[in-house]
């Protein structure tokens, strides 16, 4: 039987990591960037516990780590969407191309 | 056992007072009143802070109130003490001022936990909470355009840069099984390492607005309200530096070159903002790039790893945060472009000297407080042989007077701004600006004893 090691998780979630990061800077969707920042966020969530259980299986830090990242991630999309509502109600439209009040 | 949690006092009372602040209604005077009790809470935080002493690690050592985190800890309280009161004299542009001033306490609450943490964890969530309030206040102004686009770019980037952050934390626990500051063992971890060390650096590079990662706060800053700017700019950065002080002491001996990193985006954050600054004719787009150069500066004094050059960066995040925030609340008060201060000395001569002495504070020049920071941050970088380095910081100190003085300029020799309505008194507001003018020279005075207890000894 084939072991799985730490390299393969960590490989998947730099892949993840790398996919969120080119959505992020490449869309133009403000529900779209966010997504991908989530995408990321996941990536990192998976690093932590893999490395949790083969670094330190008994004692979870990682595992405890990730469940907080999880609820700050959580707060802060909603956050994210509040501000993305807050913009769509006054200008009917979410493309961050479009956003060009201030100049760059 | 459980008197030494005392310690911890000013954080409990300053989220106390943030929950106050925000049922505030209840109260008589409502929010007038919520925002003072929120200005009397932060002050008595203060006090506190200042008062509590020091202890070693504490809570399984995830925390660590030392002397520096006293003195970042004070100054974040008095610092969101003096800002809710100005603005409950003045209040915020079309909005309430009780949430404004809850989420600043959170904020704070945040940051001074943020001075303490000696744990990838509790930094983290200190970082967040420091930060998330941020951007709500930035984007205070529901009705408002551009404010909140530049709020959502704030945002989008900041949690860009907090994930990146928190991947290279993930792959610093996986290399040393810990996430304690002291247990962080790097070595022999290769690239691995630098990866981890790395991508920790650039996600507090770009909360703090280092050079390569700074794009983001012109343009966040020129889109928000200007009451909004002087908080955001200036307390959590004081935090920012004390933590990234404690970091970089325990990772520097592993990873070797990071004094040259530090060195070379402090030397680009002096150029790129200070140069940047020069063309600028809206306060809050000129403040923003002055804070990517000081953000420079204390780079310059954590660089080389050395306990004076820590003390001396954490003196210098209060010396230019008292200023930099003063100078906001102004801009706050007249308007943010150049030319709504323009004889500001005829009209407010008050004012305008304080203006003066937050300006001339910033640049350096003897004996207010700004001078005495840059003496310290330049002295700790000659001791450690940074030459190059400080000679550049000089420079650009020299060039930063250009800018600054140009403001002095348009308040005494400018135009009157067409179409200007008096201001009504605000007695709260006015106090909170002479504090700060006041506190601009009495750091400065009292600089020596402050940095002696900082444990900065310049030989």
């Amino acid at each position: 039987m084939m072991q799985v090691g730490p390299s393969a998780f960590m490989a998947l979630a730099a892949v993840l990591f790398s996919l969120g990061l080119y959505g992020a800077v490449a869309r133009k969707s403000a529900v779209m960037v966010l997504m991908s920042l989530e995408l990321m966020a996941v990536a990192v969530s998976l690093n932590m516990v893999a490395l949790s259980r083969f670094v330190t299986p008994t004692e979870m830090t990682g595992q405890v780590f990730t469940i907080f990242t999880m609820v700050v991630s959580a707060a802060e999309i909603g956050l994210g969407l509040a501000l993305v509502l807050a913009i769509y109600r006054q200008t009917r439209s979410i493309e961050l191309t479009r956003m060009d009040t201030l100049k760059g | 056992m459980l008197s030494g949690y005392w310690i911890f006092a000013p954080e409990v009372i300053i989220v106390v007072g943030a929950i106050i602040a925000l049922f505030g209604d209840l109260l008589p005077g409502r929010d007038r009143t919520a925002a003072y009790v929120g200005a009397a809470i932060a002050a008595l935080a203060a006090v506190l802070a200042a008062t509590g002493g020091t202890a070693g690690p504490m809570i399984f050592g995830q925390v660590e109130p030392d002397e520096i985190a006293r003195f970042a800890r004070t100054g974040i309280a008095a610092l969101t003490a003096v800002w809710a009161l100005w603005v409950a004299g003045r209040g915020m542009p079309d909005e309430r001022r009780r949430d404004a001033v809850a989420l600043a306490l959170f904020a704070a609450g945040g940051g001074m936990l943020l001075t303490m943490a000696e744990d990838l964890i509790i930094m983290y969530i200190a970082l967040e909470l420091s930060t998330m309030p941020a951007y709500v206040l930035m984007g205070y102004r529901r009705r408002d355009v551009p404010g909140l686009e530049g709020a959502l770019k704030y945002f989008l980037l900041a949690m860009l840069t907090s994930i990146i952050m928190l991947y290279g934390m993930s792959f610093l626990y996986g290399i040393s099984g810990s996430t304690a500051f002291v247990e962080l063992t790097l070595e022999g971890s290769g690239m691995l390492g630098v990866l981890g060390v790395m991508l920790t650096l650039v996600g507090l590079f770009a909360k703090m607005s280092a050079a390569p990662f700074h794009y983001w706060a012109p343009d966040a800053y020129a889109g928000a309200p200007a009451v909004s700017v002087a908080f955001v700019s200036t307390v959590p950065k004081i935090a920012g530096i004390a933590v990234m002080a404690r970091l970089l002491h325990a990772v520097a001996s592993d990873v070797g070159g990071l004094v040259t990193i530090m060195a070379v985006v402090a030397a680009a954050s002096m150029l790129l903002g200070n140069l940047a600054a020069l063309p600028q004719s809206d306060l809050r787009r000129l403040m923003a790039y002055s804070g990517v150069a000081h953000t420079g500066y204390l780079f310059m004094a954590l660089a080389p790893d050395t306990a004076a050059g820590y003390g001396a960066a954490v003196f210098y995040t209060i010396a230019y945060a008292v200023p930099s925030m003063a100078i906001m609340l102004v801009a706050a008060e007249e308007g943010a472009g150049l030319a709504d201060v323009g004889k500001l000395a005829a009209r407010r001569p008050l004012v305008a000297w304080s203006m003066v002495v937050w300006l001339v504070s910033l640049i350096g020049i003897p004996p207010l407080a700004g001078f005495f920071g840059k003496l310290y941050v330049f002295g700790s970088a000659l001791n450690a042989g940074l030459v190059w380095l400080v000679v550049l910081g000089v420079l650009t100190s020299v060039v930063s007077a250009g800018y600054y003085f140009r403001v002095v300029r348009e308040m005494f020799f400018g135009e009157e701004p067409a179409g200007g309505v008096s201001l009504e008194r605000a007695p709260a507001a006015s106090f909170a600006l002479a504090v700060m003018a006041v506190a601009t020279v009495a750091i400065g005075i009292g600089a020596s004893p402050l940095l002696a207890a900082l444990g900065v000894v310049l030989g």
